[in-house]
């Protein structure tokens, strides 16, 4: 980080120090970011981008002002921290709730996750780049067993460097190499006019070793493969009192949705009661039974090469794992320092700003499902009726994050212990009780996985990376009208 | 850093290395951008927030080989280098057999009214007071607390590209939202948008918060079923608008839109006529160029319920036979504004027009998502307020509904538009849209199981 310009963050905090801020942070990031457009085998864009900047946070008299700029010369940074300073003041001595950030320790630190030798994102040629992609096209249009008439890629990969520095003595250095792909697929049947999509969603910090990682060439030629057949060999999906049994991809989003969000602290405040909306989880419901003995959810910055991975959040709190449920049990939320003093408590290492023209807001990093003991047969062999689903279409959800719905992709039933034929698009509509006091086994760590995705929140919306994930669940009595 | 906000010698540098870098073609455009911003919830400002940037944005074709690059480091070294990438990056590629070349020069440009704000100097120091103002209106109304955002921003650009277009463009813009709730369950949204602050109603969005959340009181859970629904603009821009935004080739080509091969036919009744138009005046998408430089215009993409055509830029109108309608993008066209011709019918007249059948107001909506694009099926969450209306009439507050239907279904099946024609933007409508409350039958509403 020669060119690095350290000097400017730190008289930016000096300059504020000067004007008397009881708090003032600043976050210089430093963003390369690479990416290609593949449709329908052909190349339509290659991009860089770069960009550079810094962010500024200030309290003053109860009230928060943030700024950002990147024209970084010293006279930029005193207006951006002057107007920092004047509105948080403006709206400052008129709230009646004074905003103040939790007491947490100060942390000096310096980190990376960086891709593997010559595997880095700026190390690896565009040619490198592109003929993975053509090659993962090249997989699917292989395929003869439907028409597959769109196929659409876009990779990214990003190295992004960090410098958070903060008036009470933070100071965190990080380095951090990601690489992300992005796949929309259509499978057709010619004869039926049955039409089915899968989205691959592939991400993960670190660099180019990462395909070999995701095995994707035959990862890809699995997923065509079974799009084709859902569209000429899936039966209708059973109807009823059933039961499900739920893969790595569905519970990862079930956990996401369903727990994640809700437990964001921000959201049972309301802060985003206007864009992402609240929770139906409250403060007061700490501790309460909000799932069977069987759910556990963790969500955990610090699994390395994880999409969602840091090891100091973006005010520089040290981050550790968080209990979203332990044993069926409403245990920890996403904290920031702002939301933690409101609630009397710590901060647990959530804050996360996505540029640096963001602020730090309480967010998911890696959310999954704690593994049991079962294994996958032990989950099926007693169920009657029901359904066996991997992955998923669509997902909706409210704001509340209590009324859900969710649409198989790759989906079997099982009937009598027995997973049977292809079902197309089983529903499961449910709340998030039932979802969760539903569950009596989950299956064991070595069917453990994750997908790495974007999360969206906040205003300007940041896309988060994150990782969901889990093993297999099962869930008893479901209703599907 | 000297020099770093003059953009003219920092282009004129770029197109020196461009053409030393034997770019065939190029397009560069210089972005300066000063937004801020207030959110706010329970009643208080959360946080006021400034952002500015100069952003230097560059397209590229060499060998019918294209490459982007957005640099918002604009520092010599960063330029250059970043070039010289650029250049390897263009050789690295294969040809983009979907490139048929930028439009060509010289153009003029149209006058587009109200796209500056006189007054948007002077909106900083009054932007606490009209959000405090939208707040009491809504408090007046019955609401206990309110959350919200307020943008104000300008931005001023600097376009060229290599055949021929220049030119300079600058605009205001404001976007207000506001929900209000009575408690977590008891809510209504109020949105007012514009670029030019006198056209923004503080009062009127805190009013009508305030009031949807103050009727929903006392709400139950709704039934599944069939339903005619009046969806209001806000929840239309969302849903009814999103078949006309599925104009698009780029969406076409890559499985993301239900219009394929559906140019000519009838989509929608014949009331219905839908323009892309960026010459709207106020229009937060309205714009005298696109991002080719060529010339916006107001293009028909529905009329009298039928198909017309889809929006384009240079290449896609050369591979569908046509002409660019002025909305590059430069990988995929892009919308302006969405205009929908409204119709002569109060609320009240839409609701009586449904007498007889089990009928839902809808008010806002969230999170809609695909089971698959290509059929347009899908989900969307009404949220805030959602009442059953009974023989004209609104008859009582319900809650916990879900629509899950097709696009193509609901578009079909507009019955009437409103004449209350109005703009809308916020967190979950991102292109700008010009559009009624309107009447729709037969929609499958669905909710969860306990």
């Amino acid at each position: 980080m020669e060119s690095f310009p350290y000097e400017l963050v730190e008289k930016t905090i000096e300059y504020g120090q000067d004007l008397g801020l009881p708090y003032i942070e600043a976050r210089l990031v430093d963003l390369s970011i690479n990416s290609t457009i593949l449709k329908n085998g052909v190349p339509e864009l290659g991009s860089l981008d770069r960009s550079l900047g810094i962010g500024v946070r200030v309290l003053r008299e109860g009230g928060m002002g943030f700024s950002s700029f990147n024209n970084l010369t010293l006279d930029s940074m005193k207006k951006a921290v002057d107007f920092a300073a004047k509105m948080a003041g403006e709206i400052g001595w008129r709230r009646k709730t004074k905003i103040s950030f939790s007491d947490e320790n100060v942390n000096v630190a310096k980190y990376s996750s960086k891709g593997d030798q010559n595997k880095r994102p700026l190390d690896v040629e565009p040619e490198e780049k592109l003929d993975l992609l053509l090659n993962f096209d090249k997989i699917i249009t292989e395929v003869k067993t439907a028409s597959i008439p769109f196929r659409f890629f876009m990779s990214l990969d990003e190295t992004e460097k960090k410098f958070i520095l903060t008036s009470e003595g933070t100071k965190i250095e990080s380095e951090i190499d990601r690489v992300h792909l992005y796949g929309l697929i259509t499978a057709v049947n010619s004869t039926t006019g049955n039409m089915e999509q899968v989205f691959l969603q592939k991400g993960k910090s670190g660099g180019y070793e990462s395909y070999d990682y995701w095995k994707m060439e035959d990862y890809i030629e699995n997923q065509v493969k079974i799009l084709s057949k859902i569209v000429t060999e899936a039966k209708p999906a059973p109807k009823g009192k059933i039961d499900y049994v739920l893969g790595p991809s569905m519970i990862g989003i079930v956990c996401h949705e369903n727990q994640g969000h809700p437990s964001e602290a921000d959201r049972i405040l309301g802060r985003e009661g206007a864009q992402a909306g609240e929770s139906y989880l409250k403060h007061e419901m700490l501790g309460q039974r909000l799932g069977s003995e069987a759910v556990t959810i963790i969500d955990d910055p610090t699994l390395e090469g994880s999409f969602g991975f840091y090891l100091y959040d973006d005010e520089g709190v040290k981050s550790k794992p968080r209990f979203l449920l332990k044993n069926g049990l409403f245990k920890d939320m996403f904290h920031n320092r702002e939301s933690a003093a409101f609630m009397n408590t710590s901060s647990t290492s959530a804050a996360r700003a996505i540029g640096y023209n963001r602020e730090p807001i309480a967010r998911m990093a890696n959310t999954y499902l704690e593994p049991g003991d079962y294994s996958k047969e032990e989950l099926i062999e007693d169920i009657k009726l029901g359904a066996l689903v991997i992955n998923f279409t669509e997902w909706n959800i409210d704001d509340r994050r209590y009324h859900s719905k969710y649409v198989g992709l790759e989906a079997y039933l099982i009937e009598n212990g027995e997973v049977k034929n292809l079902v197309r698009r089983p529903v499961i509509e449910v709340t998030t009780p039932k979802l969760w006091g539903s569950v009596d086994a989950v299956a064991k760590e070595s069917y453990l996985e994750f997908d790495g995705v974007m999360c969206g929140k906040g205003e300007p919306t940041q896309g988060a990376p994150v990782y969901c994930g889990g093993t297999y669940m099962r869930m008893r009595d479901v209703e599907v009208r | 850093m000297e020099g770093f906000l003059e953009p003219f010698p920092i282009i004129e540098n770029v197109i020196q290395k461009l053409v030393s870098l034997k770019f065939d073609d190029y397009i560069v455009s210089f972005v300066k951008d000063d937004s801020s911003q207030l959110r706010f919830a329970d009643n208080q400002f959360t946080i006021a927030k400034n952002w500015t940037s100069a952003t230097l944005k560059i397209f590229g074709v060499k060998q019918q080989k294209t490459v982007s690059t957005e640099i918002n480091n604009l520092t010599t070294d960063v330029i250059d280098n970043t070039l010289e990438n650029l250049g390897k990056l263009a050789i690295a590629l294969p040809i983009n057999d979907n490139y048929l070349g930028i439009s060509e020069g010289p153009f003029s440009y149209p006058t587009i009214e109200q796209l500056i704000d006189p007054k948007y100097d002077d909106f900083h120091s009054k932007a606490v007071d009209n959000v405090e103002l939208a707040i009491n209106t809504a408090l007046e109304e019955g609401a206990k607390r309110s959350a919200g955002v307020l943008y104000w921003r300008k931005i001023e650009e600097i376009f060229l590209s290599s055949k021929g277009a220049t030119t300079q463009h600058s605009k205001t813009s404001y976007e207000f939202t506001i929900r209000s709730f009575l408690d977590s369950q008891t809510s209504g949204q109020g949105v007012s948008v514009g670029c030019i602050s006198d056209s923004i109603n503080f009062e009127k969005a805190g009013r009508q918060a305030g009031e949807i959340a103050k009727l929903s009181e006392g709400g139950g859970e709704g039934k599944p079923g069939k339903y005619n629904v009046i969806l209001s603009p806000t929840v239309a821009a969302d849903i009814i608008a999103a078949t006309p935004r599925s104009a698009n080739p780029f969406s076409v080509e890559i499985g993301f839109s239900w219009l394929k091969d559906k140019i000519g036919e009838k989509i929608g009744p014949e009331n219905l006529t839908v323009y892309d138009d960026a010459l709207l005046p106020n229009g937060l998408g309205s714009k005298p160029f696109d991002d080719e430089g060529h010339p916006t215009g107001r293009n028909v993409l529905i009329e009298e319920g039928i198909l017309k055509g889809f929006i384009h830029n240079t290449s896609t109108a050369k591979k569908a036979n046509t002409m660019s309608t002025g909305n590059a993008g430069l990988v995929s066209p892009e919308n302006s504004n969405i205009f929908f011709e409204p119709g002569n019918h109060t609320l009240d007249e839409l609701m009586e027009l449904s007498k007889g059948k089990p009928t839902l107001y809808i008010t806002s909506n969230w999170y809609t998502r695909f089971t698959s694009y290509i059929d347009g099926i899908f989900s969307t969450i009404p949220r805030d307020g959602i009442f059953l209306i009974e023989n004209g009439e609104i008859a009582k507050p319900v809650r916990e509904l879900r629509i899950s239907d097709s696009m193509l279904n609901i578009f079909k099946n507009i019955k009437m538009l409103g004449k209350d024609l109005t703009q809308i933007k916020w967190w979950e409508v991102y292109v700008p849209t010009f559009i009624p409350s309107i009447l729709i039958e037969d929609v499958n509403i669905t909710s969860a199981t306990n």
